[in-house]
């Protein structure tokens, strides 16, 4: 009897968890960038004819489950490996030059991405993400401000970021974005008049380079008319920890890992971005490789 | 009561840096009459170096000079910053061996140079050859303030002009010519004409800040015009908003007249007029059919929304301005006085503001919701057999 009632104890816990996680998809807050994408556990029957053998089944019937469907996700991506990259024939990524990466069609498409501000170092802004009204864009909306949490070393805050969520694999494998074919990031948004910041994050797997990234502004124009921003890949510059680093390289496109927007301009107030699709596309107008060159006097060894 | 006595107190010591800027608090007070502006500043900066000849305090002072700028609107004024860097003596913090080049010279003393290069960069200001030379002079050439003084100097020129949409760093004070601003700051449409329908009139008992009428302006560009001509006359138009639009630190609030999507099958495809010239046709039907190679488009469902007919901003909200822009419109569209309006505006606040701007997406077909809509479009319909 003790050990069937905390069997009960486990489950009621773990229910109460996922009703908390339904609770909170709908804001979307959270500071870790990795997590589960709609993952969900099948629920085990707890009516069982005898105590001794529920623990036992239910236990190895969850393992079984989601080890199957994990070599289930394995299969396919063996077999998507097979037909091309991608999943798809080789003389259609070839010949691509346009691809839409991520876009806001359904809610699903929300999961993707994490919503964090400086509420979760102390401060008082706010941010939050939803579909628009006729389900065809994403509302990023919010209000900033830039006064510093109280903790006694804080001197200047107030951002808003929206993050997209690593890609996963079979077994919860890292996977990557390739953009080595094309030259320009493309957006289509509607603002309010405020610079955003887009980041870009490459794949690493070193723990000192988890604050790097390649960063540009996006200058939102306002009104009820949709914006297309066209930012190359040439125009990126190498920060970390939001500083610019003195020495610059270009952005390296065959393992992205994330891309992000940040709004940080110092203008307390709400805010609202509305974002349709965003991809990655040719130009073949733009043979610019890297738009920053080193300086000799802040890089002079690199000028030996 | 309880509060205070869980809240643990400082100790005392920590009081004592309160106490120090307070010695040179004095300085930034205004004496007599005068106002806090350039002069009584630059003039607290030069009591400082004539009370005080071996400059003791004057880190704290320098930070103390720091916070007080914006109070007397100095902060994006480079000779302001230029002789806050001058009450550094000179020569001082300069290292003389590698040694000393090797540790940070005076660390509390370089952290303060670095603070004023730092607001300088918060606020715009670009750096000039007098910063450069006061730099080497207080710091020398190997030292962080330089260090940074040399990256502003290499990424403020690379960012000065990167803004596609620029917006004047002093925003104009009259409401008019910030309307004016706002709309073809929104306006991608280069052939808009802006049109001030409405001057604000101030009342005689209240002075200006209750004008009796509001100014209105509104911007509406040739194709509106034309397919505001070629709408339905029986379905109608919708006045939305207010939507805020951001110019630099100020909030500013647009209403748009638009419609909804027309149904498919009234989508009738324009007619191209009759020939009139052989030897240049207006229309081309060329067979030349594109490759994989040669495809820019991308693949994702567009997102259709009705027609946007015009924009304007108002110096209130209400549907009473809203109607006399309306009549204003008619002028140059004499088609909107068949059409009937509806107005869906939202009350000025921040959760408010995002519903309406949700409202501004409804999908196609959307039937009118409620009563209120009805009255506003019998009101409307008055409106317009009034006029």
């Amino acid at each position: 009897p003790p050990f069937v009632g905390n069997h009960c104890v486990d489950y009621s816990s773990s229910s109460l968890q996922k009703k908390v996680t339904s609770v909170d998809r709908a804001s979307q807050q959270g500071k870790t960038e990795e997590g589960l994408q709609g993952h969900d556990h099948k629920e085990v029957a707890l009516d069982a004819p005898s105590p001794d053998r529920t623990p036992e089944v239910s236990f190895d019937k969850a393992i079984r489950d989601e080890a199957i469907e994990h070599f289930r996700r394995l299969k396919d991506e063996i077999v998507a490996h097979l037909r091309g990259p991608d999943g798809r024939p080789l003389q259609e990524v070839i010949m691509e030059q346009a691809r839409v990466v991520w876009q806001f069609r359904e809610k699903e498409d929300l999961d993707k991405w994490i919503v964090t501000s400086d509420k979760t170092i102390g401060g008082r802004s706010e941010i939050f993400l939803k579909m628009s009204k006729n389900n065809r864009s994403a509302l990023l909306y919010g209000t900033l401000s830039s006064e510093p949490p109280q903790d006694g070393d804080s001197r200047q805050s107030g951002y808003c970021a929206m993050i997209s969520r690593i890609p996963r694999g079979a077994f919860e494998r890292k996977l990557s974005y390739d953009w080595s074919q094309f030259n320009t990031l493309y957006l289509r948004v509607r603002g309010d008049g405020r610079p955003w910041m887009v980041n870009i994050r490459q794949d690493t797997e070193f723990i000192q380079r988890k604050n790097q990234m390649y960063s540009y502004f996006m200058f939102t124009r306002g009104g009820p008319y949709w914006q297309e921003v066209k930012i190359p890949f040439s125009k990126f510059f190498f920060s970390n920890q939001g500083r610019v680093r003195d020495v610059q390289g270009p952005l390296v496109l065959d393992k992205i890992s994330s891309i992000g927007f940040t709004l940080s301009d110092k203008v307390d107030g709400p805010f609202f971005l509305e974002i349709d699709f965003i991809g990655v596309f040719t130009d073949p107008a733009h043979t610019e490789e890297f738009a920053y060159e080193n300086s000799p006097v802040l890089n002079p060894r690199l000028f030996r | 009561k309880d509060e205070p006595w869980l809240v643990p107190r400082p100790p005392e010591p920590q009081r004592k840096p309160i106490k120090v800027p307070a010695m040179h608090e004095d300085l930034f007070k205004p004496s007599g009459n005068r106002e806090r502006d350039k002069a009584s500043f630059l003039n607290a900066v030069r009591s400082f170096g004539a009370h005080n000849v071996r400059k003791r305090g004057h880190v704290d002072f320098i930070y103390l000079a720091l916070r007080k700028m914006p109070e007397f609107g100095v902060e994006r004024d480079l000779s302001v910053y230029n002789l806050l860097l001058d009450v550094f003596p000179k020569e001082v913090f300069r290292p003389r061996n590698v040694i000393q080049r090797i540790f940070v010279h005076y660390p509390r003393q370089q952290e303060c140079g670095v603070a004023v290069l730092e607001q300088m960069e918060r606020h715009g200001v670009m750096p000039s050859a007098e910063t450069e030379f006061l730099l080497i002079q207080i710091f020398g050439r190997k030292s962080y303030p330089m260090l940074k003084f040399l990256r502003m100097k290499l990424w403020f020129t690379r960012f000065k002009n990167i803004n596609p949409y620029p917006v004047p760093r002093d925003l104009p004070q009259d409401p008019l010519d910030l309307a004016k601003l706002g709309l073809r700051h929104m306006e991608p449409d280069l052939s808009a004409k802006v049109t001030v329908y409405q001057m604000s009139l101030p009342s005689d008992s209240t002075g200006m800040e209750d004008p009796t009428q509001p100014h209105i302006v509104g911007i509406q560009s040739p194709d509106q015009q034309a397919a505001l001509a070629r709408h339905n006359p029986s379905r109608p138009v919708f006045v939305e908003g207010p939507f805020p639009l951001w110019l630099r630190n100020k909030c500013v609030y647009y209403h748009i007249l638009r419609a909804d999507l027309p149904p498919p099958e009234e989508e009738k495809v324009e007619e191209i007029p009759e020939e009139w010239e052989l030897y240049y046709p207006q229309k081309l039907d060329l067979e030349y059919s594109r490759s994989g190679w040669d495809d820019y488009e991308f693949d994702v469902d567009e997102v259709t929304e009705g027609p946007v007919f015009a924009m304007c901003m108002a110096g209130a909200h209400d549907q009473a301005t809203l109607i006399k822009w309306i009549q204003g419109l008619q002028e140059t569209n004499p088609t909107l006085a068949q059409i009937p309006v509806v107005f869906r505006l939202a009350r000025s606040t921040g959760e408010l503001l995002t519903t309406s701007r949700l409202e501004g997406q409804s999908p196609p077909h959307s039937p009118p919701k409620g009563p209120e809509e009805d009255d506003e479009t019998i009101q409307a319909e008055q409106q317009q057999g009034q006029s």
